[in-house]
């Protein structure tokens, strides 16, 4: 039997419905070294801004129980880095690209996805509404993100979408009472999918010098320890937009990626546990391949929301 | 190159309290290491430890690698719990390594503690490559805390010891020593160690007027560079204010690349 692995986003054809969380791949140099990442369904770079950005102070990174915490504050190369020194090894290697941009106002995501449109940075577009660590956690005690904000959802989507024909996929915070109303949001902006989820706020301290492990004090909690809130926050917003849902969140192996296509994911992110293991998306892709021969499935399309709740 | 590797543990030895000398065979591995690099352990097939553990290549061999590691936390605490004959996921080699210039007909060693892990793989090509044996200050808490110092001294290296309660050596810390060497021509010093000793090393060696190359340590999530989370502020080109990261710039730096005053004692 012939197993199709393929899957589509708006226009874009996918092979196979494994890519990678932006912000644990690079711009796919070093990983390259590892495996053949034109294998992957797409290659999902790290957050683009307009402006280089240098990022947050360091410690960065915490470990905790089954994941870590991050507060990188996006720092990226830039826009015009990018274009110049990043681009030309992705198509080099024919990866399909999933261009994830960040802006402080909805004219620099704008301009943003313009220009990669312009001079072919992209294959698809990801806004990034839900970075959870470029606000200052000290001075404001709470840190708006767009993502927690339906109104600005639908806004700054269909601002992107207007001068767009890329296919746009727009990133979720799970740091809201109910996800479902920012994607119903994304999709009403014109959203061709959700990327679901960006990581949960956390925090950790060091009992000795009572100082917050993170300089930032707060972080991204990624890694298997979210894996089923992230699954929940799927199965919930694959049943109520019409578009595909992008899952990622703690996903360690095929059989987690299997969970979250079964709970409504058309496609599927590998982000932290990259770091422990950088094959691991070519594990899943194999995986992927071998629960279809076994469960007589000849496209894997069949399985994506095939959960059965009694 | 291919970077994961299936080590067998072919030696683990209790080197001194808390402290081990654990041996990874594999060629491969062994191959392409310099003195320098790391490599990234996974000490534990389940979640938790979630991350890999990131330890200092000691020495290389024909067909390994040696790493020698202190307990400090649970990572360690399982490592140290594997028994020779068991198989160990060893990422590496990562990181850049000790550039061994030419012409500097000193080479001088500042290790502070465990940071003494490089050096032995440093001392044996520095020797390969420039037939100089380099001079080494070893310095630990007490007299439990000098490491390697039999590998140095059949290496024929000039050892001087330096613990803080005076239990083998000279009392009192590393820079004490540095500050009173004098050289005939140029110097290098390589150091390793606690941060406060890595500064100070650093700026004695500005007053000196020598190269100093540090190896740094950072959290790492990735040891590959794709996380970003490792970084140091750093001025690696004219102007550019960079964040470097430790894990791929690194660990091995230029002391004057890295914007000091931005980091604080950790
Ligand atoms: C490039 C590099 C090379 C290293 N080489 C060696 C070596 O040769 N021998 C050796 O004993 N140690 C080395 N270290 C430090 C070693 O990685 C940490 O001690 C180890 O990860 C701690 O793991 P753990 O689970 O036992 O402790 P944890 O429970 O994770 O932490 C215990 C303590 O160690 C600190 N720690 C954790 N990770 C690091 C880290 N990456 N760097 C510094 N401190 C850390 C924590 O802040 C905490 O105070 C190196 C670190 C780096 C970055
Ligand atoms: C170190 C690190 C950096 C990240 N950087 C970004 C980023 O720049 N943009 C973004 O949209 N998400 C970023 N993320 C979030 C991931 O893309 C992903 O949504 C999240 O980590 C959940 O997946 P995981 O549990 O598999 O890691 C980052 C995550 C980590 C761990
Ligand atoms: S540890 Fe990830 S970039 Fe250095």
């Amino acid at each position: 039997m012939d197993v199709s692995l393929q899957i589509s986003i708006g226009k874009l054809i996918l092979k196979n419905p494994v890519t990678v969380a932006s912000g644990t791949f690079g711009y796919g140099e070093e990983y390259a070294e590892y495996f053949d990442i034109s294998e992957l369904g797409a290659v999902t770079i790290k957050s683009l801004t307009l402006k280089p950005r240098l990022g947050n102070v360091p410690p960065r990174i915490v470990e905790t129980p089954a994941g870590m915490l991050n507060a990188i504050g996006l720092q990226n190369v830039g826009i015009e880095t990018y274009l110049k020194y990043k681009l030309p090894f992705l198509r080099e290697k024919k990866c399909t690209i999933i261009a994830n941009i960040y802006g402080t106002s909805i004219e620099e995501y704008v301009q943003l996805a313009e220009q990669l449109e312009k001079e072919g940075g992209a294959d698809a577009i990801e806004m990034n509404l839900s970075c959870p660590n470029v606000h200052d956690a000290k001075s404001k005690f709470k840190c708006p993100l767009i993502a927690q904000s339906p109104e600005w959802v639908e806004k700054y989507t269909y601002a992107v979408r207007s001068i767009t024909k890329l296919p746009l996929i727009v990133k979720l915070s799970p740091n809201v009472a109910d996800i479902t109303e920012p994607a119903l949001s994304a999709e009403k902006g014109g959203a061709d999918a959700v990327s679901i989820i960006n990581t949960l706020l956390g925090m950790a301290i060091d009992v000795n010098t009572r100082k917050p492990k993170l300089r930032n004090v707060v972080g991204g909690l990624s890694g298997p320890a979210i894996r089923p809130v992230a699954l929940k926050m799927v199965w919930d917003v694959s049943r109520t937009v019409k578009i595909p849902v992008i899952g990622m969140g703690g996903i360690c192996s095929a059989s987690d990626a299997l969970e979250f296509l079964i709970a409504g994911a058309r496609m599927i992110a590998v982000g932290s546990y990259l770091f422990r293991d950088p094959l691991v998306p070519m594990r899943i892709i194999q995986g992927l391949r071998d629960y279809c021969l076994t469960h007589n499935i000849d496209d894997i399309n069949k399985l994506v929301g095939s959960v059965i709740v009694e | 190159m291919k970077k994961l590797h299936e080590c067998l543990i072919t030696l683990h030895n209790l080197v001194a309290p808390h402290h081990y000398r654990m041996v990874l065979q594999n060629k491969d591995l062994a191959i392409h290491s310099s003195p320098g690099q790391f490599v990234m352990l996974e000490v534990s097939t389940g979640y938790y430890p979630f991350l890999r553990r990131p330890m200092s290549i000691e020495r290389i061999f024909s067909d390994g690698v040696s790493i020698l590691y202190k307990v400090c936390g649970e990572g360690t605490k399982i490592l140290s719990t594997l028994s020779v004959g068991e198989k160990i996921n060893v990422q590496g080699p990562l990181g850049n390594s000790f550039p061994i210039p030419e012409g500097y007909p000193h080479y001088l060693i500042v290790a502070g503690g465990i940071g003494v892990a490089p050096f032995p793989a440093l001392v044996e090509k520095i020797l390969k490559v420039r037939g100089i044996p380099p001079e080494i200050i070893l310095a630990g808490k007490d007299y439990n805390h000098l490491l390697c110092e039999k590998d140095f001294k059949q290496m024929g290296c000039k050892i001087h010891l330096v613990t803080e309660d005076g239990s083998a050596g000279q009392s009192g810390l590393a820079t004490d020593v540095l500050e009173t060497i004098n050289t005939q021509g140029e110097t290098i010093v390589y150091t390793c160690g606690p941060l406060p000793m890595i500064k100070n090393v650093h700026k004695i060696c500005v007053q000196k007027g020598w190269l100093c190359y540090a190896s740094l340590e950072a959290e790492m999530a990735c040891g590959e560079g794709v996380c970003l989370g490792c970084v140091l502020p750093a001025k690696m080109e004219i102007e550019n204010e960079m964040m470097a990261r430790v894990c791929k710039e690194g660990p091995i730096f230029d002391t004057q690349v890295i914007l000091w005053d931005k980091i604080g004692d950790r």
